[in-house]
Order: structure tokens, then sequence, then C-alpha cells
């Protein structure tokens, strides 16, 4: 390089290399199950410790994999009144509920035209396997309106293959828009209280604008509603990868 | 409370109960309590000394430990006496022992005939003028009188209730905790005297109890969870009927 005044250029350092760790970029991510973190209240915080031993313990014995609301799910058990002593049922997860080893899952399913809905346990040490069939989430956090939706939108194939998925694919979230059956409805959707997202209102614009009559705008600004997680989430998910490493 | 498996795989409900610092405080002979039976002073879980007086202190300076939050009595017989100031372990019970539990039941204040003796009412509609959850009638014309124990509105709760007869699922030594079958009344984290169950049908359901009591610094070692034999355990694979 030529120099400007004939003495020797300046020392650059050279640049300082980026670092991108994807390590801890994947760990960031994790997946938690909603069963582990444990609900806002006044119990001794040893029941919540000895009730996720537990779970790990069951965890590192019996694949449980990670699945939400509105993954189809196949599930097989073990049924001593079965012909096979195991009995299968596939079906979309419309709800995950509880904490702690009594967490439940509700997979829905239409069989020859009679919707059917099924809550398992996933700590029961009945349950014998479960496969992810088809993954993607969807809008909303429960999917109970499909009760009152069109068949359509509850159907699942029970001979249905296994849907192939990449692992470093972030799971779809599948916006569709589900047509509902005639009112009355088991619960009224179009409420804010609800805030479903999914359903394609076919109401009349003045319905829906009455049901914003029961909106409460203040909830969202409630301190004491507030339950920040995220502490409580990073300490477990540490305990949870140190345990089943060993 | 949680739940719990059995190797059949049936579900049963189970409260866990923890025991927290508890201590003998006192021996009281036959003759000085004038009882049938000798008793034995146990205090629970420790507590500030500064918000009681120093009288107060004195069971608890003979023994050498802590104030306690609680103290019971418990009728003893003559061979199981213990020395003031040994403390209690959960290790003191064993898996399939059963097992009565008392504690005051949650207070729910001043309640009507409803709430309190589950009375039924008036309806809602048809005529009824003031009358919903009313107990109605509460004598008959021929007593004349109405009778002492009649059930009325009142104070409800906080009392002494005993569940009898649960069974103990599971012991942990190192944590002191231990797992009782179904439900124990009071709210969470409250105090609780658990003693052997005096049922008939469960009189000699304890085999081999650590009699009079397990002492720590003794010869046994025991594992740190100790299970009963129906008990569902999460390292054994999942359960299938053959």
């Amino acid at each position: 390089r030529v120099s400007s005044d004939g003495k020797p250029p300046k020392f650059q350092p050279p640049p300082k290399p980026v670092i991108i760790d994807r390590k801890t970029e994947k760990e960031e991510s994790r997946f938690l199950s909603p069963e582990f973190i444990p609900p806002r209240g006044r119990k001794d915080p040893l029941k919540y410790y000895i009730e996720r031993k537990d779970m790990i313990q069951r965890r590192k014995v019996f694949n449980i994999p990670e699945f939400y609301v509105g993954h189809v799910l196949a599930v097989t058990t073990a049924n001593p009144l079965a012909s096979d002593k195991c009995s299968r049922f596939v079906g979309i997860c419309i709800q995950r509920g509880g904490t702690g080893l009594g967490a439940t899952f509700v997979l829905r399913n239409v069989i020859e035209d009679q919707g059917v809905e099924i809550c398992y346990e996933l700590y029961s040490p009945r349950i014998q396997a479960i496969e992810v069939l088809k993954l993607e989430k969807r809008l909303d956090e429960h999917l109970m309106y499909l009760r009152d939706a069109l068949p359509e939108y509850s159907t699942v194939d029970v001979n249905m293959k296994p849907v192939p998925r990449m692992d470093h694919e972030e799971i779809p979230v599948n916006k569709v828009q589900v047509r509902m059956k005639p009112k009355p409805w088991s619960k009224r959707w179009e409420r804010p209280k609800y805030n479903i997202k999914g359903i394609k209102f076919e109401l009349p614009e003045h319905k829906m604008q009455a049901a914003q009559k029961w909106s409460q705008p203040w909830l969202e600004f409630d301190m004491l509603r507030e339950y920040d997680t995220s502490k409580i989430e990073e300490k477990i998910r540490k305990e949870l990868s140190e345990e089943l490493e060993k | 409370m949680m739940p719990i498996w059995t190797k059949s795989g049936e579900k049963h409900a189970v409260t866990l109960l923890k025991v927290q610092d508890c201590h003998v405080l006192r021996y009281v002979s036959k003759e000085e309590s004038g009882g049938k039976t000798a008793k034995l002073l146990v205090g629970g879980k420790n507590v500030s000394p500064f918000s009681k007086p120093e009288s107060a202190h004195e069971i608890f300076r003979e023994a050498g430990v802590p104030r306690k939050q609680k103290v019971t009595t418990f009728n003893v017989t003559d061979d199981a006496i213990i020395k003031p100031g040994t403390p209690l372990y959960a290790a003191h019970f064993r898996p399939g022992q059963f097992v009565d539990v008392t504690a005051k039941t949650i207070g729910k204040g001043f309640q009507g005939v409803v709430k309190r003796w589950g009375f039924k009412g008036q309806p809602a509609s048809h005529g009824q003028t003031k009358t919903h959850r009313r107990p109605g009638a509460i004598s008959t014309n021929k007593a004349a009188k109405v009778y002492f124990f009649l059930k009325m509105p009142g104070k409800m709760g906080n009392f002494f209730l005993t569940s009898f007869g649960l069974k103990v699922w599971r012991i942990n030594t190192k944590l002191f905790f231990f797992y009782v079958n179904g439900s124990v009344p009071g709210h969470t984290n409250c105090l609780v005297k658990v003693r052997d169950s005096k049922l008939p049908t469960y009189k000699d359901c304890n085999k081999n109890p650590p009699f009079p009591t397990f002492f720590a610094d003794g010869d046994e070692e025991l594992p740190e969870d100790l299970f009963d034999e129906e008990i569902f355990q999460f390292t054994d694979p999942s359960v299938t009927f053959a």
C-alpha cells in the first residue's frame, strides 16, 4: 500500500469477529411444557419440586413429545376390555389443562358422524405411546368452539400417516377461519372475553357490536392479574436440562 | 394434592403432608393427667419466641427446643414413652399403614342453613314470598317445643375434624414428607395432627412399625423414598394388561 507521508501506515487492528452462537439461540426458543410452570398461589414450593422430579422421571422412561393445541395426535392406551388390550385414538388437541402430574389434554375427532372427545392424562401409566401426526399451531389457546363448528373441521382421518417435518423448521400457524353451525352455540363465542380469532363470524354487524358491550378493556391493565413466569421458566428449564442429561 | 397411580392403572388422589421440626416436649404420667394412659406433649413447626411472654416458654426451655407453633397431646402406652427433646421424623410411619388426620376446618363464618347443613330451601318462583333459603318448619305441633339439637344457621367451620383410616402411600426420609390417601381437613399449609388409626379394621395393619419412634442417630439406614407395594413407580415402563 502507498503511505501518505512516507511514514509506515498506522496499525489497523483486525476487525473483531462477530460470533453467532447457534446453540444458545436454539436454547432460548426451546419449548417448556406448560404443566411444569407452577400456578400462582400459597402452596409450598416443595410440592411442585417433588411433582417435577416425578414428571422428569416419567419422561426419561416414556417419551412425551412437544405439542400444542391444534396438533393432530395419536394416543395408544392400555385397555383391559379391548381385544388387543390396547386402544388407539386419533384426534385434534383442543385443550391442554392442569399443572404437575395431573396435566391433561383433550383430543377431538368425529367418528361415523359422532363427535368424540377424550381427555387423557399426560403422566398416566396406562398410556403406551403418544405420536404427533401433524404439527400445526392455531390462532387460539383452546379450540372448544369446534363443538359448534361444522363437523368437517373436527374430522381427522384415523389411519393418517405422520406428516414429515424437519427439526429446525418453525411450527406453522394455521390461520383457518372456521365456519360455525347456526346459533345457539354452547358458549357465546363472539363475546370479547373468549377472544377467539379462528372463527369466521357470519353474524350481522349489529350483533357483533352488541357483543362488544361485554368487553372489559381494563383487564389488560390490571396489575394484580399479572403473572410473570420468565424467571420461573428459566429456573425450571435449567433444572430440566440438568436432570434429563443425567 | 396430587394424583398417584397403582400398578393396575387406577388413579388415587393423595395429599402431601410435611413433618416440620417436630419434637417431644413433655411426658405426663397417668396419675398426673388423670386419664387412662400416659400422655406425651408434642410440638410442631418452629416459630419466633418474641410474640409470647416468658412464662409460655417454660415447656420449650425444659425440652431444649425453640418455641413451637402448635402443641398437641398423644395418649401413649407405658412402653412407648419417649424422652422429651427427641425429634420426630416422617419415617415414624411406614407405607401401607393407616392413619387418622386431625385439623381445624376452614372457617366460613356465619352461614345459613342451606350451606351449613345442606337443607334444600324453597323454590325460586311459583309464589314464594321472601322464602328461598330458609329452614322452614323447626318443630312439630305435638312436641310443643324446639329440640336442643335442631340444625339452625350459625358459625360454620373452624372446628377440629378428623379424617379416619387414610392410607400412607409414600414416605421420604430426606425431605420429611409423606403422601396420605384422600383429602385432609384444613386450608393449605395448616398444621395437622397425624396419629395411628384407631379404627377396628386397621388394628393389625401396622406390621413392624418403628417402635417407639424412628431415631435418626440409630443404626437403621433407610432409602430416601419408601413406597407402598401397589404404587406405580415412574421408573417402571407403562402398565399393560396381559
